[in-house]
């Protein structure tokens, strides 16, 4: 919407002298409709002009402002004053303003109107803040409201343009001066058009009959109107007409407030010259179009982001693609929105670009926004817009809003496209080369011919194959050759380039034709001064003919007919056959004679019969020649004689009739030379009035000029101001400007001399820049800047560039990736984060590459030995240098019994034993240790008071060139090694005693049979088999390691040799054996073989085993005596020869009756009857336990 | 060997009964009454009560060692001797100043044993 429809804050009203607005407003009752009328240089004429087409009969009162030296008396007044009967006053302080009145503003003086009384205030303020048509423009409007008219005549500069705002926001009605072509002339009443605010531009005679028109109109609507302003009759409508627009229309506009509405209708009314609402009604019912005016009446003062949702639809679908394929990265895209108001339109437009492009390859954007409203600019350019944001969506707010207490502020990067400056689409000369003009709703409050011009402004100002989008109201009309029709609906227009716009039909270039006009005005007024005299001069002058070369007559002048007899025959305007008969040879000679010549030819005495006088003719033909001296036409003139010939005949005549003559002479003299002088005298006073008027004029000029001077030295002074002001920026600039070389050198260095390779990457994966070690990632030039990553043939596996980038900068978050070399390719560690600009917008990401092939093996190989470490069954530990322990593994918590919280950073010495060896201790506590593997025993104390032998070893820690930086001790639990040692031990010295005491048994045994042998070859049968026998004894033993053996095992090892069926665990015919399974420890087994041995001899040799009938049978069992298992045995001898008893006592029979029970704590009975020899054994199994 | 009418009674502590009976009957052949004990109980009855003048103590009597029955003696003023399979090494320190005869020992060790025992 364009600003100049929005209500400016006048001078008067900020100022609040009185607060006009603020009171309540007191109309005269009467209906005088007061005009204030506003002209400058070039004005009187407009006043006198406006003043003769004036009736006296209107309602109205006039004002005139005009702009006067301060010094000078003006005559304003009094000229005016000539020019209408009404009577023309100079302005006093305190004169009510009546109607058919006409009121000057007085020299030196500031005019304004309260309560229709006159309001004079001397002296004028200063010439910088003199506009005193502005001053009383806005003083009028604020006491007449809508009551209030004015009109600019002509004028230099721009005063009256403000007034007219302030006239215009109160309703009033605004009139503005055309000139000839039906423009507005240049100067005052052009700017004036360029508020946009003027209702009409006319000629200054016809405003009168429009003033009166409206006035009457006025008036009428008046009677109708309420209290408060609203004619009654308009409310009782109100829904009839909403109906009828939502109907037509398609919106809505029950819920605006009534009372906007209802002025809205009223103006619309008062535009339509509806009488009353019905007519109104039946008016737009009628015609059609005017619902959509008064739906935009409606709308003045909406103004809203995104307005038109399907309009930005519109360009974003069709119109920015288009405009985006033509652009590489350096060119700038243009538009311009004129008529931007509070840049609300400019932002959409910016933000819509800013959206559909991304952050396409850089490329500049302008967006030219123009109004002529400074104030409206400089909200725009401020970019602060009061919450709620109307048509922004809440994810747009977020994203190009910042919050700022009440307000949002548009983002630096929106912001930074749009350029905001006055501008007057209509005054100014347009824009150029632009891809998109968006013109919205601008159109639709000019009329035709200006909507013509703007469209062709527009045409101009677009580059070939620009983009042109007006508002959905707005059409090319006349204009619609030089556009292609993209989207009708939206209004979305694609330049044509076949037609052509002519810079001369821009207004500003339109000067020439307006001072041809002037100028053409000058010479028209020459022109009627020339005629008028020549009607003077004709009765005095000769009559005369021009004729061309051919003698064809092109002009005539004078009373030609007494000459001329025209032939009879075909017309024509050959001379000579018009010529009166006796006169063609002279003129024809004389006009030959001209013609060839190129010289005056005079014939005097040519006489000529008239009305019956001789008349005596002067002929005079004169050549006119052209500027190249050839002679192409002549005058041929006929001057008669007749006077002087008569008075020459009267003199050769007579005295008396020559006095006559004279006195008729002089007396002719006299009344031409008195004629002569009342001429004159009425040409002095017209001279003298003008030049009044002239000078009046002049000063008028001289004011302007003065002013305008004083204003450009203003300018001047300003200019250089701000020429300062910009030296001081430029150097901070310059200074900046250096810093950030410097800085930008250091980055570049940064990134050229760091080994880890970088890219920088914009949102749509486009690359910024990157760092030399990239090039071992991506095939990378230097010209793959401002390309698509995703067109870089990548040297390394990472396909899911693309999602991980989205994934960033989704979520803001840094992201990290091990990327995995194939084969031989070294692996890299990629992180991604995202980038941040100054202000912390997200514009894409950063990522590095960290090769960390080496890390990676170091880890894998760390993580080998930390497991060997940890699964080792030796405590593994290390200390650093400062003596304190580094490390701690299982293995150690569990030999040493403590945890590796309660270890770890202790000194080292804690793991000195309760008692050290003079080795372990000089190792924990004087820190001499040596610088290679070593190696000692010691003794640990668990804290639950175990001990534990320790073997500990322990390596000094050093790096590449041998520097110790840390040492490491493991210590091996020896308590197994040492058990076993002992156990050993143990065993050897069992075995000693065995040994020792099988050789005592031995030695023993061989003393006895010793004794008992007759000879040598008695003593070793019987010594033989008796170490035999302990021999198998020893053998059943040793099969279970001497825990013992079974006793049936012992007693076949004896009976064997006398079994009949080797089979031993059967009965025999001769064995018999019968008892439980029985195991003997050794003392018994070792003993009882013994006994059996010297049995089973016995029986052998002289019992039941010496025939084949004998047999021996021998039973036992086992039963508990006391607490003790004892063993019952009975070895019975039967079928053998006759038992006599014993005559000495051998060996044998002491080994078994005495020995055995001597060993073995037990009793044995030893019988020889005659059937067969028995012995009852019974023993305990085992020792006493005490 | 003394003079007095009786024989010298001698104290013999073994749990092995072929070295017991070789011994007694070296012992008796050399003019000793001997008491011959294969269990420790056994043993300090004897060493308590019985009129011996001399003993030689098996320090493993059927598992158990004979050191009670040696206190026994000390306290009566009896002189022994040790006799052992084992090296020696076991035997605790009160006891260590004590002969031991290291099995198998022969007459003559035996004969060395009893005079030196005797004549202290």
């Amino acid at each position: 919407m364009p600003s100049y429809l929005k209500p400016v804050p006048t001078p008067a009203a900020t100022a609040g002298k009185g607060g006009p607005t603020a009171k309540t407003r007191k109309r005269p009752p009467i209906s005088t409709m007061i005009v204030g009328i506003g002209a400058s240089a070039g004005g009187l004429e407009a006043f006198k002009s406006f003043f003769a087409h004036m009736p006296v009969d209107g309602e109205l009162a006039f004002v005139l402002v005009q702009h006067l030296a301060p010094d000078h008396n003006s005559l304003l007044a009094e000229l005016v004053g000539r020019g209408t009967t009404m009577p023309v006053l100079e302005a006093t302080h305190g004169m009510r303003v009546e109607p058919r009145h006409v009121y000057v503003i007085p020299p030196n003086a500031t005019l304004t109107i309260s309560d229709g009384v006159l309001q004079v205030c001397k002296p004028a303020p200063p010439r910088e803040h003199r506009w005193p048509i502005n001053t009383f423009f806005t003083s009028l409007a604020e006491d007449q409201g809508d009551y209030a008219v004015c009109v600019v005549l002509a004028g230099t500069g721009s005063d009256g343009a403000q007034g007219l705002r302030a006239v215009k926001d109160h309703g009033g009605l605004a009139l503005a001066q055309s000139g000839f072509d039906h423009e507005a002339m240049n100067g005052m009443p052009a700017n004036a058009v360029a508020t946009g605010l003027v209702d009409a531009v006319m000629p200054v005679s016809d405003m009168p009959a429009r003033l009166l028109a409206y006035q009457k109109q006025m008036h009428a609507a008046q009677l109708k109107k309420g209290s408060d302003g609203v004619r009654g009759d308009v409310a009782a409508h109100l829904k009839i007409i909403c109906e009828l627009l939502h109907a037509e229309v398609g919106h809505d506009f029950s819920q605006y407030k009534e009372k906007t509405m209802m002025r809205r209708i009223q103006r619309r009314m008062l535009v339509v010259q509806a009488e009353t609402v019905t007519d109104y009604i039946e008016h737009l019912r009628e015609h059609p179009n005017e619902h959509e005016l008064l739906f935009r009446e409606f709308l003045i003062g909406v103004t809203e982001f995104f307005r038109d949702p399907v309009a930005f639809e519109a360009l974003r679908t069709i119109a920015i693609p288009s405009l985006l394929a033509d652009k590489t990265s350096d060119d700038v895209l243009r538009v311009w929105v004129p008529g931007c108001a509070t840049g609300e339109e400019a932002y959409s437009i910016a933000i819509l670009l800013r959206e559909t492009m991304g952050s396409q390859r850089g490329l500049k954007v302008k967006i030219f926004a123009t109004d002529i409203d400074n104030q409206a600019i400089d909200r725009a350019r401020a970019g602060r817009y009061r919450a709620p944001l109307n048509g922004i969506s809440p994810e747009r707010q977020e994203r190009w809003f910042s919050k700022d207490r009440d307000d949002y502020c548009v983002v630096k990067q929106i912001r930074e496209m749009c350029i905001f400056s006055p501008h007057s689409v209509i005054k100014d000369p347009p824009f150029s080369r632009m891809d998109l003009v968006s013109c919205r709703n601008l159109l639709i409050y000019l009329n035709n011919d200006l909507q013509e011009r703007l469209v062709q402004s527009f045409h101009y100002a677009l580059r070939p194959g620009g983009f042109l989008l007006l508002g959905t109201s707005e059409r090319l009309a006349r204009n619609a050759r030089l556009f292609t029709e993209l989207d009708k609906k939206q209004r979305l227009y694609l330049r044509r380039d076949d037609a052509r716009t002519r810079p001369r039909n821009f207004p500003n270039m339109q000067r020439h034709p307006v001072e041809h006009a002037a100028h053409a005005t000058l010479q028209q007024v020459e022109n009627l001064i020339d005629q008028r005299a020549r009607q003077a001069l004709e009765p005095w002058s000769p009559a005369y003919v021009v004729i061309n070369a051919s003698h064809d007559v092109l002009r005539f002048g004078g009373d030609t007919g007494r000459y001329l007899a025209p032939s009879s025959g075909a017309a024509s305007l050959n001379l000579f056959q018009l010529l009166d008969k006796p006169l063609r040879g002279a003129v024809r000679a004389a006009a030959l004679q001209a013609f060839a010549s190129g010289t005056r030819v005079v014939r005097e005495g040519l006489t000529l019969l008239l009305d019956g006088h001789e008349r005596s003719l002067r002929l005079i033909v004169e050549p006119l020649a052209e500027g190249d001296g050839k002679v192409e036409m002549c005058v041929i003139a006929f001057n008669e004689l007749e006077l002087a010939l008569r008075s020459a005949e009267s003199s050769t005549d007579g005295k008396p009739d020559s006095e006559l003559t004279r006195v008729h002479a002089l007396e002719d003299e006299l009344r031409g030379t008195r004629m002569q002088l009342h001429a004159a005298i009425e040409l002095h006073e017209t001279a003298g009035e003008e030049l009044k008027s002239a000078n009046e004029e002049y000063q008028s000029v001289n004011e302007e000029l003065q002013s305008a001077n004083e204003e450009l030295e203003t300018s001047t002074e300003e200019m250089q101001s701000i020429n300062e002001e910009l030296q001081t920026v430029n150097a901070e600039l310059n200074s900046k400007n250096e810093a950030l070389n410097r800085l930008n050198n250091d980055i570049r260095n940064l990134l050229d001399s760091t080994q880890i390779a970088t890219i920088f990457l914009d949102r749509e994966l486009y690359i910024r820049s990157y760092t030399p070690m990239m090039t071992d990632l991506f095939h990378l030039r230097d010209g793959d800047r401002g390309r698509p990553i995703t067109e870089i043939s990548p040297r390394i596996n990472y396909p899911e560039l693309k999602s991980d980038v989205a994934q960033v900068l989704r979520d803001m978050a840094v992201t990290e990736r091990t990327l995995r070399g194939i084969d031989e390719a070294p692996t890299f560690l990629l992180r991604m984060r995202p980038y941040l600009t100054f202000d912390n917008v997200v514009d894409g990401v950063v990522l590095t590459f960290v090769d960390i092939t080496e890390s990676q093996q170091l880890n894998s190989e760390h993580a080998r030995l930390a497991a060997i470490v940890n699964s080792s069954r030796d405590a593994i530990f290390g200390f650093s240098l400062d003596e304190r322990i580094s490390s701690w593994n299982a293995g150690a918590e569990r030999i040493f019994g403590m945890t590796a919280e309660q270890v770890v950073g202790q000194p080292l010495n804690m793991l000195l034993p309760p008692e050290p060896s003079e080795e372990t201790r000089k190792f924990f506590v004087s820190h001499e240790r040596p610088t290679r593997l070593a190696e000692f025993d010691m003794t640990w104390v668990r804290p639950d008071g175990a001990s534990v032998p320790l073997a500990i070893s322990y390596s000094p820690v050093c790096d590449h060139d041998g520097t110790m930086f840390a040492g490491k001790l493991i210590a091996r639990d020896v308590t197994e090694r040492v058990r076993a040692e002992r156990h050993t031990e143990m065993m050897l010295a069992e075995l000693n005693h065995r040994v020792k005491n099988t050789l005592a048994t031995v030695q023993a045994i061989a003393q006895q049979t010793i004794t008992n042998a007759p000879d040598l070859p008695n003593f070793a049968e019987s010594f033989l088999s008796r170490l035999l026998a302990l021999s198998h004894t020893h053998n059943l033993l040793a099969q279970d390691a001497w825990l013992g053996a079974p006793l049936i095992g012992i007693v076949n090892n004896e009976l064997a040799p006398y079994r009949q069926d080797s089979d031993t665990r059967v009965d025999d015919a001769r064995v018999r054996l019968q008892g439980d399974e029985t195991h003997l420890p050794p003392k018994q087994a070792l003993a009882l073989s013994m006994a059996f041995h010297e049995l089973a001899t016995n029986a052998g040799k002289y019992g039941s085993l010496s025939i084949p009938e004998g047999q021996v049978t021998v039973t036992w069992t086992t039963r508990m005596k006391g607490q003790r298992p004892w063993l019952l045995l009975q070895w019975t001898e039967s079928g053998g020869p006759t038992v006599e008893p014993p005559t000495r006592r051998g060996f044998g029979s002491r080994l078994i009756d005495e020995g055995v029970p001597y060993e073995l704590d037990g009793e044995v009975t030893l019988a020889f009857p005659p059937g067969g020899v028995t012995c009852t054994i019974d023993v305990p199994l085992d020792e006493v336990v005490l | 060997m003394t003079t007095d009418s009786h024989p010298p009674c001698i104290l013999l502590a073994e749990d092995e009964m072929m070295l017991a009976m070789m011994l007694e009957d070296r012992l008796s052949a050399s003019g000793y009454s001997v008491l011959k004990a294969a269990r420790l109980t056994r043993c300090l009855e004897l060493a308590e009560s019985a009129p011996i003048d001399l003993a030689i103590l098996d320090i493993n009597l059927a598992g158990e060692p004979s050191f009670p029955a040696a206190l026994v003696l000390r306290r009566r003023g009896i002189p022994f001797v040790f006799s052992s399979g084992y090296g020696g090494e076991d035997i605790p320190e009160m006891w260590r100043n004590e002969t031991v005869l290291q099995k198998p020992y022969d007459t003559r060790q035996l004969t060395a044993a009893l005079t030196a025992l005797r004549a202290a």
